[in-house]
């Protein structure tokens, strides 16, 4: 599988001298195409941290990160504005979703004002909200609207570039059980439709069983990594008792 | 720390935030202050000897203008503040104070701005009084010497005119706080919905504010009739009027249709900015209309003075075409006379022309205290081309006549009566026009004469007493009472009052006359300050929405928008809050203007083009400004 995302000896920290205080340390990961990864972990582990730092939105004291070979570490902000646009899909805990636009000005916003001809925009716009289900809602402005069908709409503006990865800080964290499960779902399905990579952090193991492999994240270090096999179930209750192991060696 | 410790240091904060609030509220009382010490300053008491009754009517009438506009200014500014300081103030709620300890602490944060803007705009106030006294009278072509002076009185009243106003407001703001719900506070002035509409009431807004504002364009353009005043304010009523209903509904229609036209939308960054508009538009649609009348105010004001200004000086050189015009019922020579005045001063030109004196009763009229009289056609052309006049009458019918008229500086009522037919004695003759061109000089303010042709004037010789009148011209206007001695030696009238002669003496210029300088000056100011208001009032209210935008274009960012393509979304939406006021103004201020110059009887295009082209450079710095500081505080 083609390789999108290379982590090499990652660090973060904080402050200087004295009061420095390190965030991550040494994190090394690789992501794959196709692949649906969960990152959990307590609170100040780092996870968005690390989050924030693959997705350029923050840098390393550190490190490298490479997505498409190229060193992120080292671009200017153009460049990254750039590969952020080109490369990378957010989806964020509050939606983020631009209140004075209607639900389908918002899907298109990424490719409208990327230069993409009105035509072609149209088309992707309603070729997204088909996979999220937002058929019906395309004249809503987010107000109209359930958090679900505001979460979805987002996963669809992040996606209708399509993205070599997909980023998702708790996008569940602000959502009822069910809108957790419809969204999921279509990521899931996007993913395995090999439509999308996702990298996503959770503090929740439902959401995280959806995913192909969970790293769980302590005291700024990986501390661990799951596979899925087949079913999502089983996969839960294995995060759960790697939960249950963890947090009892920690008391 | 006590409500007054917080109330102080949110002041010093908001000082340099609230800058702009601060600033334009100091250079209202600066203006407005400066009206005020015209009249009471000991500097201009010079003026006294200029009609300063007139000059202070127009400096009070000016006042009177600008308390509104200060109200309305006063109100906005305080609204655009309190509605930025409602979020932050709702977090107060947190720490335990009430509505009305809030309310409290805004009034206080108010009163201090309120009293830094006061105390600043007086303290340039006086300090550039003497400057503002100088330019005006510059402006107005008044020569005194103007002295720096102090005086307590309009300081007094700029002070109590602005803390009313001002406390009005911040009374109106702590009510407001007090009244709030938390949630209010907490979500501040930023809105949430976009406010639907009916379709009926979307038709009938823009059906109605269409017709309306054309119909006040009608009215604009049906005035220089009898019913001119009627139609100029009925125009002002329908426009105003037409302006905010098209903001509230033609306009945001076609924002909306943008908005659904997606081929059109999704196109450059029209995403962004036509939504952002359209969004805000319900909003924001008193403000633009707001602006829009104000500048259309400004434009008008502007062509009424200059309109008279240039009355005024077509009525100077309507006076002075002769200096001395001397009427007589018998001949004189001519040249001799001219000789006689050469005696002290050089003659430029001169000229003699018969006027045929006759009974009212003759021109079958009810205004029978009038002069009439009639004068020969090639005589007047003959006069007229010593006089360098152009004479387009050369060709005059026997049965056509002319009526000589004089300048005024306006007038409500239909002068053009051409085509309509007259009766001169038992005679009829048509009309062939009026002019105001002075042939007669002065003689055609106090009388009414018709040009005839020769072949008339012959006719009617016996119906009338003739009468010779000379008119010079002289170089040197300032040494006019040079030549008067000799010239009242000519004077002479007879017991029998058949044989006289009389002379008229032209006024140099009229001090009585200089209100109309002034007043030309002081529209100046007014429209400098009408348009400077306008961008300051879309100055602030686009601040007010940047500050509103500041997360969604942090949203953007994120999204990997680039800063070119997000800094063009800015300057689009910034340009149409700018500019659309500006082109309705510009179409609105045609009519108007035209209107003006129908009653004025000028033509004041030329007027109408170049304060529009000050305008559009005045917003298109202030529009730059504002580009700037969102752009700054945005991306």
């Amino acid at each position: 599988m083609n390789q999108i995302l290379e982590v090499k000896n990652l660090s973060k920290s904080y402050g200087r001298g004295e009061y420095q205080t390190a965030v991550l340390k040494d994190i090394n990961m690789t992501v794959c195409e196709g692949d649906f990864i969960a990152i959990m972990g307590p609170s100040g582990a780092g996870k968005t941290t690390l989050l924030n730092l693959l997705s350029t939105l923050d840098s390393p004291t550190r490190g490298e990160i490479l997505l498409d070979g190229a060193d992120i570490t080292a671009m200017k902000n153009r460049e990254l504005s750039i590969l952020r646009r080109d490369k990378i899909g957010f989806i964020f805990q509050e939606y983020n979703l631009l209140d004075n636009m209607t639900l389908q000005d918002n899907i298109a916003l990424p490719l409208s004002l990327n230069g993409v001809p009105s035509g072609q925009v149209i088309q992707r716009v309603r070729e997204q909200a088909g996979i999220f289900g937002l058929t019906q809602h395309m004249e809503k402005y987010p107000y109209q609207l359930s958090g679900g069908q505001k979460q979805r709409a987002a996963s669809a503006r992040a996606l209708i570039t399509k993205p070599r990865i997909l980023f998702a800080d708790e996008p569940t964290g602000a959502l009822d059980s069910r809108s957790s499960r419809d969204l999921l779902e279509c990521l899931k399905m996007v993913n395995e439709k090999g439509q999308a990579t996702i990298l996503m952090v959770t503090h929740d193991a439902y959401t995280a069983s959806y995913a192909k492999q969970v790293y769980l994240l302590k005291d700024g270090r990986v501390q661990c990594r799951l596979n899925r096999g087949k079913e999502r179930k089983v996969f839960y209750e294995e995060i759960m008792s790697m939960l249950a192991s963890l947090g009892g060696e920690r008391e | 720390m006590n409500l007054f410790g917080l109330a102080r240091s949110n002041f010093k904060r908001s000082v340099r935030e609230y800058g702009m609030l601060v600033f334009t509220l100091a250079f209202s009382i600066f203006i407005f202050f400066n009206f005020q010490n015209m009249i009471y300053s000991d500097a201009m008491k010079v003026l006294e000897n200029f009609n300063k009754d007139y000059i202070d009517m127009i400096i009070h009438a000016a006042s009177v203008v600008f308390v509104i506009f200060l109200f309305f200014f006063v109100w906005y500014a305080s609204n655009v503040f309190l509605n930025q300081r409602k979020k932050e103030i709702g977090i107060y709620i947190f720490m335990g104070l009430d509505n009305s300890r809030i309310g409290k602490m805004y009034a206080l944060e108010s009163c201090m701005i309120g009293f830094l803007a006061l105390f600043s705009g007086l303290f340039l106030g006086v300090a550039f009084s003497k400057l503002f006294q100088m330019v005006l009278l510059r402006l107005s072509e008044i020569s005194v010497d103007v002295k720096f002076s102090f005086s307590v009185k309009p300081v007094a009243i700029t002070g109590m005119m602005f803390l009313a106003i001002y406390g009005i407001m911040t009374w109106k703001g702590y009510h407001t706080l007090k009244t709030s719900s938390v949630l209010d506070l907490l979500s501040g002035a930023k809105q949430k919905e976009m406010k639907p509409e009916k379709k009926l009431v979307t038709a009938l807004r823009i059906g109605a504010g269409t017709g309306i504002l054309l119909a006040g364009y009608g009215a604009a353009w049906n005035t220089g009739g009898a019913r001119s005043l009627e139609n100029a304010l009925l125009a002002v009523v329908l426009v105003i009027v037409g302006v905010y209903l098209l903001y509230s509904g033609l306009i945001p229609a076609i924002l909306r249709s943008l908005t659904r036209n997606k081929r059109y939308l999704y196109r450059r960054e029209r995403n962004l900015w036509v939504n952002s508009l359209a969004f805000r538009i319900k909003k924001n649609y008193r403000t633009y209309a707001m602006v829009t009348v104000l500048m259309i105010c400004s434009v008008t004001v502007m062509a009424v003075s200059i309109a008279m200004k240039q009355r005024y000086e077509k009525a100077m050189h309507f006076d002075q075409t002769y200096n001395y015009q001397i009427i007589s019922s018998h001949s004189w020579n001519g040249e001799e006379i001219a000789r006689g005045i050469e005696q002290e001063n050089e003659v430029e030109y001169w000229n003699e022309i018969p006027l045929l004196m006759m009974d009212p009763e003759l021109f079958h009229t009810v205004y029978t205290d009038y002069m009439y009289g009639v004068v020969p056609c090639s005589q007047v052309e003959k006069a007229a081309e010593a006089a360098g006049l152009p004479f387009p009458y050369a060709d005059l019918a026997d049965d056509e006549i002319v009526k000589l008229e004089h300048e005024i500086l306006m007038s409500f009522v239909d002068t053009d009566h051409s085509g309509e037919i007259r009766m001169i004695g038992e005679e009829t003759y048509k009309l062939r026009g009026t002019d105001t061109t002075p042939y007669l000089g002065k003689i055609q303010t106090y009388s009414d004469i018709y040009i005839v042709s020769d072949g008339a004037y012959e006719r009617l010789r016996p119906l009338g007493v003739e009468n010779r009148l000379y008119n010079y011209r002289i170089q040197d206007m300032e040494n006019m009472e040079a030549s008067r001695p000799y010239l009242e030696t000519l004077a002479e009238n007879s017991e029998d009052g058949t044989n006289y002669t009389g002379i008229n003496f032209t006024e140099s210029e009229g001090k009585d006359d200089s209100w109309i300088r002034v007043m030309y000056s002081l529209c100046l100011f007014m429209f400098v300050t009408l348009v400077l208001a306008s961008g300051s009032i879309i100055f602030l209210k686009v601040g007010n929405d940047a500050y509103e935008d500041r997360q969604r274009y942090q949203v953007l960012g994120k999204l990997g928008i680039s800063k070119s393509v997000l800094g063009k979304s800015v300057r689009n939406e910034i340009c149409f809050t700018y500019y659309c006021p500006f082109f309705l103004m510009a179409v609105t201020s045609y009519f108007s203007v035209r209107a003006l110059g129908n009653v004025m009887k000028e033509n004041l295009f030329c007027v109408n083009l170049w304060s529009m082209g000050v305008i559009l450079v005045l917003f298109a710095g202030v529009c730059g400004l504002s580009v700037r500081a969102a752009k700054r505080r945005l991306l």
